[in-house]
């Protein structure tokens, strides 16, 4: 099976004139945890997920492990700060710029793979060759493909 | 010079002996110089071709190993490493800062003072390594730009390693060759260090205080740290407290029991590690013990073990009391002249270069200009310039200290880093006049 046979042409996206804010909050109004980031002819610029503003508002020194323990440190008030900081900021300073691209006629043994190897989403974004954004998979939409199994599915 | 003049020149293969200990020690200083290769395996390196090369036998080798470096080294480096897991350093840290109500220029001061008088009594590195993170928390909670903090530590840190025996490695090795007690630094050495700490603060205060600026709501976030939280554990805690206690007492009254400064160092650590594991199961025990082992820096030992073969070799050949006898002509022997030159040539050594390499080297070479002076009990002047000039010369330039490099280091993980000329543009001129503090201190004290 293909990547275009199961993917979801319809999608939410964000433009790169926008702030994190208002993705955000479109993020929270359609429980998404993704949004792929476009230019105006459509082209991918990357995706905004809650993993990447996670990352822009935990500090980069509490990640890197110099810090054994960050438990006598008040917790949301330094997350609030940086979140405060990025709400009115550019969608573009929350963008991860390598999103897992895929191609259309890519099959979901390779697209499973590659989502495996990227490791840090849980959405593969379906492009042409100009980069255009034609559809979304997730690891879910493989998955679901897989019912019923095997042998129920010989027996059928 | 009558020692260098009763040096026989060996011959070995065709060279003189002298030629061949020179241009290893030469390597092994370019080598590091070059961070290509690690420091220990080059000065390791250089001691097995000393010792192959014929230079000198394997018992002049060892005899030339200064074991109670080593031994005071590696027993503060483990009673470091129990200690470092108690949370104790960041205890202090988040309590200092919460002392001064959160000022920014306050907390600036608290943590300065803080990572001067941890650094008098243990590791540099280890203290810049567990107070650099805490900083960031604090500066990023205060919305102000961690560089004048991060900046500011660093020079509090080689400053304060000055002020005692056990404070910078150099001083370690001074102090166990020139037989200088833990007391004789506390008294000759520890007392301009405090003002050179002032000065230096008031500089940064100068350079960077406009910059520190911080909002109310920031000041109340950096009171809502919780200190009680970063102790980790307790009863090891009081363990480590008892025994670094202990242990600085036995250093202030070493001297006079006749016992040297790694004997005290090498028992507190024991007494540490069995306490540490009291009471558990052996296999607890063993795991415990190989984990503080495992933090011990190896590196740093085995280099000491290269450089003291390496420079006993060039001793030997006669080339240091050469080196010494030119030196003498140069200042005309004179007292006030020599330990000029020696404290700021060893100031703009330390730098550019490791300083435990040239320690190491100008031991023996002030050593060689005793008959000159009347004696070795004459030279105490030198060696404090010695000091000074190797401790607080590493504040000149970011690679100046293993403390810089280490600061840096973490700096640029956290995504602010630190550039050779940026620090060079504010250290070098703060470093000139903390020596020329030190200069006029020598003076007015010694000479």
């Amino acid at each position: 099976m293909q990547a275009q046979q199961i993917m979801t042409r319809k999608f939410l996206a964000t433009t790169e004139t926008e702030t994190m804010g208002m993705a955000l909050e479109r993020m929270h109004e359609h429980r998404l945890h993704m949004l792929p980031v476009l230019a105006e002819d459509g082209t991918v610029l990357g995706v905004v997920t809650m993993f990447s503003i996670l990352m822009r508002i935990v500090p980069n020194y509490i990640v890197t492990g110099d810090l054994e323990s960050v438990s006598y440190a008040p917790d949301l008030g330094l997350m609030r700060r940086h979140y405060g900081e990025l709400i009115e900021a550019p969608i573009t300073s929350v963008t991860d710029p390598e999103p897992l691209l895929v191609k259309p006629d890519e099959s979901l043994l390779s697209v499973a793979a590659a989502l495996l190897a990227h490791g840090r989403h849980e959405h593969a974004l379906v492009v042409d060759e100009q980069h255009v954004l034609l559809g979304v998979i997730s690891a879910g939409d493989i998955l679901a493909n897989l019912n019923p199994p095997p042998a129920e599915a010989a027996g059928a | 010079m009558p020692e260098a003049a009763a040096h026989t020149t060996q011959m070995i293969m065709g060279l003189p002996d002298s030629w061949i200990a020179v241009t290893i020690l030469l390597a092994v200083y370019g080598l590091i110089m070059v961070e290509r290769f690690n420091r220990a395996v080059l000065s390791l390196l250089g001691a097995g071709i000393m010792v192959l090369g014929g230079v000198i036998t394997q018992q002049q080798a060892i005899a030339g190993i200064d074991f109670n470096t080593i031994g005071l080294l590696t027993g503060m480096m483990v009673i470091v490493a129990v200690s470092q897991k108690t949370g104790m350093f960041q205890y202090v840290a988040i309590r200092s800062a919460k002392v001064v109500k959160a000022s920014p220029l306050g907390i600036l001061i608290m943590l300065a003072v803080v990572t001067a008088v941890f650094s008098a009594f243990l590791d540099n590195v280890t203290t810049v390594l567990l107070i650099a993170p805490v900083t960031l928390l604090i500066t990023d909670a205060l919305g102000v730009h961690p560089y004048p903090y991060l900046f500011s530590q660093i020079l509090a840190s080689n400053i304060g390693g000055t002020a005692t025996l056990i404070g910078d490695p150099p001083n370690i090795m001074i102090g166990s060759k020139a037989h200088l007690s833990f007391t004789d630094f506390i008294v000759q050495l520890a007392p301009i260090i405090p003002l050179i700490l002032v000065v230096s603060l008031v500089c940064i205060w100068w350079l960077f205080g406009r910059d520190l600026a911080a909002t109310d709501e920031a000041k109340a976030l950096v009171m809502q740290f919780d200190e009680a939280e970063a102790i980790k554990d307790v009863p090891l805690l009081k363990k480590s407290l008892i025994v670094l206690f202990a242990v600085i007492t036995g250093f202030t009254v070493s001297h006079a029991l006749h016992l040297e400064p790694a004997t005290i160092a090498m028992f507190g650590a024991a007494v540490l590690l069995l306490l540490q594991t009291w009471g558990r199961p052996l296999l607890d025990k063993d795991h415990a013990y190989e984990g503080i082992m495992a933090e011990v820096e190896w590196t740093t030992i085995f280099f000491f073990v290269g450089l003291f073969v390496v420079v006993t070799g060039v001793e030997h050949t006669g080339v240091i009391s050469l080196l010494a006898h030119k030196t003498l002509q140069l200042t005309g022997g004179d007292m006030t002249a020599t330990s000029s030159a020696i404290l700021w040539v060893s100031a703009l050594a330390s730098s550019f270069v490791d300083n435990i390499p040239f320690v190491a080297t100008m031991i023996p070479l002030i050593q060689n200009m005793a008959p000159t002076f009347g004696g070795h009990a004459m030279l105490e002047p030198l060696w404090w310039a010695l000091a000074l000039g190797a401790c607080l010369g590493g504040n000149g330039t970011l690679i100046g200290a293993s403390a810089n490099l280490v600061v840096a280091g973490f700096a640029q993980r956290a995504g602010y880093p630190i550039s050779f000329m940026q620090f060079i543009k504010h250290a070098f001129v703060m470093m000139l006049i903390s020596v020329t503090i030190a200069q006029i201190y020598l003076y007015l004290r010694f000479l």
